[in-house]
């Protein structure tokens, strides 16, 4: 049975929330959450984790999609992305 | 007790009022004159990148001038310190901007002159080095934005990232800042008016047209999925372009952090290191200079 945390998606989400955000070493789990609970998340935070993403993955992120649903959790964030690298794999 | 390097605070009068530069001297050493190496004028990032990335380009700048280097920083015309509010910026008042300063130190300093630009700074020295109003030898760009379309896009995210911070819950219409300042209205983001003649003007700039003829030290921020080392796609292809149109190129990538948008001020101790080791030939050698 995989384990869901240790696919390599979300182990690059969390790699590139911790170098952005300057976590350091503090551990996330895909129930961290991320909009108003950590401090470094500012708003150039927030399109540097974007920017970061499009560069790391090679995807577009939509005005729509800078959305709270998304940045909810580490782990909405991971849905994003599987969700964006799956479309892209569809089309 | 001049025993370190200087600084130099003043204003520089400019079309519009006068502009903000700090210039950091070299030390003289102790019983003798050092000859003058050149001089490096930097260019700063847009909006509040400025802000953030004050801290680092203070102390790349020092250790420009203990290699013997004079560094002119410049706060841009509606920037920093400078006259003007930042909605009175135009791309044409900046390069006006970068000549000045240019002359200014030229006329005061023998030896090359390097221009040294992070981020849109890096993009606006890419755009000078086209028709440069001194001879320049060399650019030193950190992390440059390679299109100025792209960096105005990206700019105007921060208006929803700030909306979806602020759990406003309303959101905006995709597309409607872009077509706010295609209807010739000024819009705010993050607290900074955007003119749309400024944003039209560097949605024209793009790196792949401007590949440079004198040399290149290009530092760039790598991270994340492909590695700590690797370089970004759009970056490497852009690389690759410049090298084929014959630019003399050296890049190499720093893994530090984002530091011109980090929510922590951070200092650089790789990108430092990696500048040091990129620019070698040019400062631990006095006098020379890179051939070709």
């Amino acid at each position: 049975m995989p384990n869901p945390e240790a696919d390599t998606v979300s182990i690059a989400v969390q790699q590139l929330l911790c170098l952005i955000l300057g976590l350091g070493t503090r551990p996330l789990t895909a129930e961290t959450p991320l909009l108003g609970s950590l401090p470094e998340l500012d708003s150039m935070a927030v399109i540097s984790v974007i920017a970061a993403l499009e560069g790391q993955f090679g995807f577009e992120v939509a005005d729509d999609d800078i959305h709270a649903r998304h940045f909810a959790t580490v782990g909405s964030l991971t849905d994003f992305v599987r969700a964006r690298l799956d479309s892209r794999l569809i089309t | 007790m001049r025993s370190t390097t200087s600084l130099l605070p003043f204003f520089l009068p400019a079309s519009g009022g006068q502009r903000y530069c700090l210039l950091h001297l070299p030390a003289p050493e102790s019983g003798q004159k050092r000859p003058s190496r050149g001089g490096v004028v930097y260019l700063h990032p847009f909006a509040e990148e400025l802000n953030k990335s004050r801290r680092v380009a203070a102390l790349q700048a020092r250790a420009f001038a203990d290699a013997g280097y004079s560094v002119l920083q410049i706060d841009l015309h509606g920037c920093g310190d400078s006259s003007g509010d930042f909605g009175d910026a135009r791309w044409s008042i900046w390069r006006n901007d970068v000549h000045l300063a240019c002359a200014w130190l030229q006329q005061r300093v023998s030896g090359p002159l390097t221009l040294w630009g992070l981020r849109l700074g890096a993009l606006l020295a890419l755009d000078i080095a086209r028709h440069p109003p001194v001879p320049l030898a060399r650019l030193l760009l950190w992390q440059p934005e390679l299109s100025g379309r792209r960096s105005m896009d990206q700019f105007l995210r921060l208006r929803l990232a700030t909306r979806m911070l602020a759990n406003e819950g309303k959101t905006e219409a995709t597309g409607h800042a872009r077509a706010q300042l295609a209807a010739g209205h000024s819009i705010e983001v993050a607290g900074y008016t955007l003119v749309p003649e400024l944003v039209h003007a560097i949605d024209e700039i793009d790196a792949a047209r401007l590949a440079p003829a004198v040399p290149v030290c290009w530092l760039e921020y790598g991270a994340g999925a492909a590695g700590p080392n690797a370089l970004p796609a759009p970056a490497a292809r852009l690389a690759q372009g410049w090298r084929d149109e014959g630019t003399q190129l050296q890049l190499a990538v720093f893994g530090d952090g984002a530091f011109w948008s980090s929510a922590e001020i951070m200092e650089c101790p790789q990108l430092l290191q990696a500048t040091r080791q990129l620019c070698g030939d040019w400062l631990t050698e006095p006098g020379s200079v890179p051939h070709g």
